[in-house]
């Protein structure tokens, strides 16, 4: 679908199967209006909107179904409980087409659903945030929508009870069986709550995959640091065969699984700071000598939760007047970084494994710059 | 904290004080004068003051009513919709606010009066509207229909939008949505408009003078049989005077409390 608006161009074309699909992006990415147009507030100028195979907006025909139409489960950012009504009017304000016997009955397993028993007379403004979440769920699902469509679920909770209520939204959603919409800006959220995600970036789309593929494969430097990618290496192509290719960085030697390119390409190389490993300096000799050996200095370190995070200088690198303070972040567990004695000791040798280096070509306009000498 | 903040709420407080005593007193004046006046009550019995009581009463809540219904359109298409000559519609639903009422009234005489622009077509039907109790409902409306068009226009721009949005989503129409969302949470908005207009119209005095007259029973309204009684009987202007101030105060305290009862009141608070 398109839609232009004061200057932004919206142009989102992706398809989602049952189960849950994340549209993951900046903030003015684009989310939003995406959502608006799902849900049908927002008309876009072109394009169409299929939900389940029924066609909710079609620009060519013209048919635009009013929200009313949709059957969207629609939870904004907000929640947008209804504040003159209880969390019983709230969750049944959706169903009022059945008859009274069969609304309570339903009201009544939806409150069960989203474990709200005991506050069903209850005013939003006297529930908390997480209760707020589950009675604008329960009334989204009450009446049984095509698309449950949650725009930011957890942008207004205390960090420390959004692993709680991820869990219970994936939970809800499971038992429900409603295929889900997630809009979030918010990583863990992303990772967390999809199955597929979309990367979207300034209304397009940049990315649609499985969750493994957009973390482990994503397919630009952009959608990479998107996904908090923190070791993005920019590397030439040396050699290029089918066993391998070989990549110098900043005048080392990196090798990594074979791919089709050519020699003196410019990539970008994406390591996941948990898979840099250190080797030890007790290390049995008849082991096979470990992948991509690379020696240097611990410069810095940060304590997160239960791992420590590094940052590791190359020793003596061959690139002269560089600027960066260091060259790779490392995660690893305490324990590990104890019986390493990184502790005590600062300089390591560390090993990237072939299979955790994502190579991604860079494209033209960004391998075209000159550099000067 | 509190302690830091005192000396600000002190000057505060005497600030805030001249300007209450200042409104205050003129309204107790009225009534110690009424309770030191010789048998206050002996003018209750006129049927002057009971015929311009229930005629105030009576026409003030019509008035009220009419701004009411008529304004509720009026207030959601200024705080929804962007039109072209939008600015010149709200300006013009504020100008009774700033004009004399005796430009209302002579604006009413003009328009609906015998000789007005659309007296000849009311002839036609039979209709004469001035010095009636409709031209007493009308002049209240004219003026007070702009406070109650003030009020439920903010009122309705300080809806979510977004509630609007999930009441759509949720399967209802537009027309549904209004009065099970928009109307009740513009609730407290709408209805201190209608008080507001209702106190309004209550004291219309000019507008209503100069196009419904002064007639016994039919448009003389409690602030005409003040101003008349005034000129002959101070003590009967007195008591109207008193009447007045108790039944306006008793009707806006109540609405208070209400508001303040109300769980959208609560929730605000």
């Amino acid at each position: 679908m398109r839609r232009r608006l004061d200057g932004f161009e919206l142009d989102v074309a992706f398809q989602a199967d049952e189960g849950r699909v994340v549209l993951f992006g900046p903030s003015g990415a684009g989310k939003s209006l995406t959502l608006q147009a799902i849900t049908g507030v927002m008309r876009p100028d072109a394009g169409r909107v299929e939900v389940n195979g029924r066609l909710l907006f079609d620009g060519a025909s013209g048919l635009n179904l009013p929200p009313q139409e949709r059957r969207m489960g629609y939870v904004p950012q907000s929640y947008a409980l209804f504040p003159h009504l209880t969390v019983q009017q709230n969750v049944a304000y959706g169903i009022q087409r059945l008859d009274a016997a069969r609304r309570r009955a339903l009201v009544q397993d939806m409150v069960e659903l989203a474990g709200l028993q005991g506050l069903e007379r209850r005013r939003p403004h006297e529930l908390s945030g997480g209760q707020q979440q589950r009675v604008a769920l329960a009334r989204a699902l009450a009446s049984r929508p095509e698309l449950l469509v949650l725009d930011e679920p957890f942008s207004n909770i205390d960090t420390g009870l959004r692993g709680t209520l991820r869990r219970e939204l994936l939970d809800l959603q499971a038992r429900s069986g409603i295929a889900t919409l997630v809009v979030t800006h918010d990583l863990d959220d992303a990772f967390f709550l999809g199955s597929r995600i979309v990367v979207i970036d300034r209304g397009r789309v940049l990315q649609a995959g499985s969750r493994e593929d957009i973390f482990y494969r994503p397919a630009t430097r952009r959608v990479a640091e998107f996904v908090g990618t923190r070791n993005i290496l920019r590397a030439t192509v040396l050699e290029s065969t089918s066993q391998r290719l070989l990549l110098d960085w900043q005048g080392r030697l990196l090798e990594a699984d074979p791919l089709p390119l050519s020699q003196g390409q410019e990539v970008d190389v994406c390591i996941r700071p948990t898979q840099v490993m250190i080797v030890r300096s007790d290390r049995l000799p008849h082991l096979p000598p470990p992948e991509n050996p690379l020696c240097g200095t611990i410069v810095g370190e940060a304590l997160q939760a239960e791992a420590y995070v590094l940052r590791f200088r190359l020793t003596d690198p061959a690139t002269t007047g560089r600027t960066a303070p260091y060259d790779l972040e490392i995660e690893l567990p305490d324990y590990v970084y104890f019986r390493l004695g990184l502790n005590q000791k600062k300089d390591a040798t560390i090993s990237i494994h072939r299979s955790s280096m994502h190579v991604i070509p860079v494209a033209e306009v960004v391998g075209a710059r000159c550099c000067p000498g | 904290m509190l302690k830091a903040l005192a000396p600000d709420r002190i000057t505060f407080t005497l600030a805030a004080l001249l300007l209450l005593i200042f409104l205050v007193l003129p309204v107790a004046a009225i009534l110690v004068k009424v309770a030191q006046a010789t048998a206050p009550l002996d003018a209750l019995g006129s049927s002057v003051v009971t015929e311009a009581l229930r005629l105030s009463l009576v026409t003030s809540s019509i008035s009220a009513a009419v701004a009411a219904v008529l304004g509720t359109p009026v207030a959601f298409l200024l705080a929804r919709y962007r039109f072209p000559g939008r600015a010149v519609v709200d300006s013009l639903v504020d100008l009774p606010m700033v004009l004399p009422p005796a430009v209302a009234g002579l604006g009413l005489l003009m328009a609906f009066g015998r000789r007005g622009i659309l007296g000849g077509a009311l002839d036609v039907l039979g209709l004469e509207l001035a010095f009636t109790t409709a031209a007493v409902v009308m002049a209240q409306t004219f003026v007070a229909a702009p406070f109650y068009i003030r009020s439920a226009k903010a009122g309705f721009e300080g809806v979510d939008r977004e509630l609007e949005r999930v009441s759509a989503t949720l399967g209802s129409s537009r027309l549904r949505t209004f009065f099970r969302v928009t109307v009740p949470l513009a609730g407290p908005a709408l209805m201190g408009g209608a008080v507001m207009a209702w106190a309004r119209a209550l004291g219309e005095f000019g507008a209503t003078i100069m196009f419904a007259g002064n007639t016994i029973g039919r448009t003389q309204t409690m602030p005409l049989a003040i101003y008349i009684a005034f000129q002959s009987d101070l003590t009967a202007s007195l008591v109207l005077a008193g009447i007045l101030v108790v039944v306006s105060f008793a009707v806006l305290f109540t609405f208070k409390v209400l508001l303040g009862r109300s769980p959208l009141g609560a929730a605000r608070a």
